[in-house]
């Protein structure tokens, strides 16, 4: 209970602070520690691969992606304009919109809750096995996508033509 | 999951981390070391005329997103060698399925270079 409340405190408390940060920097740091306090969480339910894999995937891959668009877009830090207000009813109807989900989730009887043992495992790969076969061609198609995006002409890399090389090789033996 | 070692192991590999960077702010933070004029950027006693910052190179992206790509593909991986007594010949032949279409991908990227840096 105790480690429940600091770690559920502790997210909530990183999760404000991300978008109230000066430095974009920090926020991206209280985003990744809002992921390990997610984590934590995870491991106190008894799904610790969950969590490593949060550990992974969140915060070794997504929270990579954000700094780097934090490195690509030249903020400076002191001319951010502190216009909190201007967003606020926008922001506030879709916030209020995620409160309503989450009090539709909780408490409500028609979510089925799966067993988490091994069975999960084992309806990945053959019962649920289209699904995956989804996000197979999602990923292919993403990477085909950013591939297809963001490369530009490189210069000429120096290869070897391991064939010529060869081939130079063997009449040196004569 | 037995997570008291890590939780030990945590809090004592956090104290030499903690003890470096705490002992390098407490030494510095006196003002004979630590004012304005001496954080500042050098360019040659002038105002510093700009932002020092390089130019982001797209390509450190394309890696970040390559990666996240293929970590998935490893954790689905995980998983499926951990249940391969339980999900059987079809489960098998649907994870080989699953690394096919994926290989189709990585030779897109290889053969465009998309990870060549000169």
């Amino acid at each position: 209970m105790i480690l429940f409340s600091v770690f559920s405190s502790i997210a909530l408390v990183s999760s404000v602070m991300v978008i109230r940060a000066k430095n974009p920097v920090h926020s991206v740091l209280f985003f990744i520690l809002v992921f390990f306090n997610t984590s934590d969480l995870l491991i106190l339910l008894g799904l610790d691969f969950f969590a490593m894999i949060f550990l992974v995937v969140y915060i070794g891959a997504i929270a990579i992606l954000f700094l780097f668009i934090v490195m690509m877009l030249n903020i400076k830090i002191a001319k951010i304009h502190e216009n909190v207000l201007r967003y606020l009813p926008v922001g506030g109807i879709i916030g209020v919109i995620f409160l309503l989900e989450i009090f539709f989730i909780v408490d409500n009887d028609y979510i089925p809750i799966l067993p988490m043992k091994l069975s999960t495992t084992y309806l990945t790969y053959t019962v649920y096995a289209e699904k995956i076969q989804n996000w197979t061609n999602l990923e292919t198609l993403a990477m085909i996508g950013a591939i297809v995006l963001t490369m530009h002409k490189t210069t000429q890399v120096k290869r070897q033509d391991v064939f010529r090389l060869l081939r130079m090789f063997r009449k040196t033996q004569e | 999951m037995e997570s008291a070692p890590i939780c030990v192991y945590l809090v004592i590999s956090l104290q030499p981390s903690l003890i470096l960077i705490g002992v390098a702010f407490l030494l510095v933070s006196s003002s004979n070391l630590a004012y304005p004029e001496k954080l500042s950027t050098y360019e040659c006693g002038f105002d510093p005329f700009d932002d020092a910052r390089n130019r982001f190179d797209i390509r450190f992206y394309l890696a970040a997103i390559l990666f996240i790509i293929f970590d998935l593909e490893v954790t689905f991986l995980f998983a499926w060698a951990v249940s391969l007594d339980k999900i059987g010949l079809f489960g098998f032949w649907s994870m080989i399925v699953f690394l096919l279409i994926l290989t189709i991908g990585f030779l897109f990227e290889w053969k465009k270079g998309a990870l060549d840096w000169e």
